[in-house]
């Protein structure tokens, strides 16, 4: 399969919320095995534009085209193909994380192993707290889950706002582990960032900065 | 075909159907409620109290006829006095006051299936990997096992406690049935547009009143057909029919409109 099988292209994106204007005109383009970088102020719009390229929110003009095998990704395989961190994104305190990732994996359309789960929770550093409830779990620990649901199948494309939140050095070890992963996917991977932190900013081949539009 | 490990083949895997992410939504509802309990103890409180306020306002109008029977001559039969000791009121009424109890009791827990969701932020997750189709039929099942149990557990109770007749069992199965079907109907639409607008329990109720007024009255016409002797089949047929398109009517309208409601 050739290295260059998926890319996201961000076309003349702008966006507002009721009369202002949170951002125009953006436009980026990321390839397999590039890992692109969103900066910008707080409230610049960086969380904003990550949810418009998973498909959460629908820009005010401009288009999120995918690629997948040199195809348009229809919209309903589009969501199958992202794995999404966010401080926004919330799993189920009421379910342990096993059970959290035994959900989203059917809503996936995948059939987890025992095996499959362990070296899942293993890659995010949660061996042996899978069979705890989410909502004992403290918040660098959720933040890992997180990831864990992300890479559930493997999916081409990740969107990471605030990669490292809440995490310890070793949590972002990890993330640095998994973003190295992503570029070398088997098929073709590629990550959006979007962050203010500098050692983060330095994980990217390109960077697209938000000023904030007024 | 389905995908294994961390292997991902977008192009030649099956997608899964709409049935399957349902059906895992609804397991996942059931295990998070079994362990939460949000929804059976906000409708058991409201059942309980509720069935306690009926079965003292009915002892009491028991007790004023009582007094008033003793003062009747002697020549009232045994069957007569019982029949008097029975609540004024007849069964459709009974049926109509079984509705309202039915409706704000799954009112007070169905509203959690999407407002939980909006409120603990999960919701973001559902988006990201499940259709619209799917987390409505989803919801819509649970909401209806939910609606169901409730009217399995207090219909019985409270038909001891007023009397209410059963009439004909078919024609009473099916009006519980299509009642049931309509409220769960009713709930999930008017949760998924509270949810949606940050709402809180009273928005619920407010978007949910112009809904529940048209229940009601189908309602009641259904239970008139009901305990009406020797009703023809074909008010049978229009009344609880009438009850039971209503239901369906809600469901084709909430899944076509749902997607528009489920986008941000």
């Amino acid at each position: 399969m050739a290295a260059s099988s998926v890319s996201v292209a961000l076309e003349g994106i702008s966006h507002r919320f009721g009369e202002r204007s949170v951002f125009a005109d953006i436009s980026l383009t990321v390839c397999a095995g590039q890992v692109g970088i969103v900066v910008g102020a707080n409230g610049s719009g960086k969380s904003t534009l990550l949810k418009i390229v998973a498909g959460l929110l629908r820009p005010e003009s401009g288009k999120v085209a995918f690629t997948l095998e040199a195809k348009p990704v229809a919209p309903i395989m589009r969501r199958r193909s992202i794995g999404y961190v966010s401080p926004d994104l919330r799993l189920y305190h009421e379910l342990t994380g096993v059970e959290n990732l035994e959900f989203f994996g059917q809503l996936r359309g995948l059939h987890l192993s025992h095996d499959g789960l362990r070296d899942t929770l293993d890659k995010v550093g949660l061996l042996g707290r899978g069979r705890e409830l989410v909502g004992n779990y403290s918040s660098g620990m959720r933040q890992r889950l997180k990831y864990a649901y992300a890479l559930l199948g493997s999916p081409p494309i990740l969107l990471l706002d605030e990669p490292t939140a809440n995490l310890d050095t070793e949590g972002v070890v990890m993330v640095e582990r998994v973003i190295a992963e992503q570029r070398m996917r088997t098929g073709g991977g590629l990550a959006i960032i979007a962050t203010n932190e500098p050692r983060e900013e330095a994980w990217g081949d390109m960077a697209v900065r938000l000023n904030g539009s007024k | 075909m389905s995908r294994t490990g961390t292997g991902y083949e977008p192009a030649s895997a099956r997608l899964p159907d709409w049935i399957s992410e349902a059906s895992a939504l609804l397991a996942k509802d059931i295990r998070a409620e079994l362990r939460t309990k949000t929804a059976v103890s906000a409708v058991g409180v409201f059942s309980f109290a509720s069935l306690l306020l009926v079965a003292l306002a009915t002892e009491a109008l028991k007790e004023v006829q009582t007094v008033s029977i003793l003062r009747l001559p002697d020549t009232v039969t045994l069957t007569a006095l019982e029949a008097q000791l029975r609540p004024a009121w007849d069964s459709p009424s009974k049926m109509g006051l079984l509705w309202v109890l039915l409706c704000f009791a799954a009112f007070a827990g169905l509203s959690h299936s999407f407002v939980h969701e909006e409120e603990t932020g999960t919701v973001t997750a559902l988006r990201l990997s499940m259709s619209a189709g799917a987390v409505y039929a989803g919801k819509l099942v649970f909401n209806l096992i939910v609606t169901l149990a409730v009217a399995i557990a207090v219909t019985p109770v409270y038909m001891l406690i007023t009397g209410m007749r059963l009439g004909s069992p078919f024609v009473f199965i099916s009006v519980m049935f299509s009642g049931c079907l309509g409220l769960a109907g009713t709930a999930t639409i008017v949760a998924a547009l509270a949810a949606k607008a940050r709402g809180t329990g009273a928005l619920f109720g407010a978007i949910g009143l112009p809904l529940l007024v048209v229940f009601l009255i189908l309602l009641i016409n259904a239970a008139n057909a009901l305990y009406t002797v020797d009703a023809p089949l074909l008010r049978l047929t229009k009344d609880v029919g009438g009850l039971l398109s209503f239901g369906v009517l809600i469901i084709a309208l909430s899944a076509l409109t749902f997607p528009f409601v489920w986008e941000e």
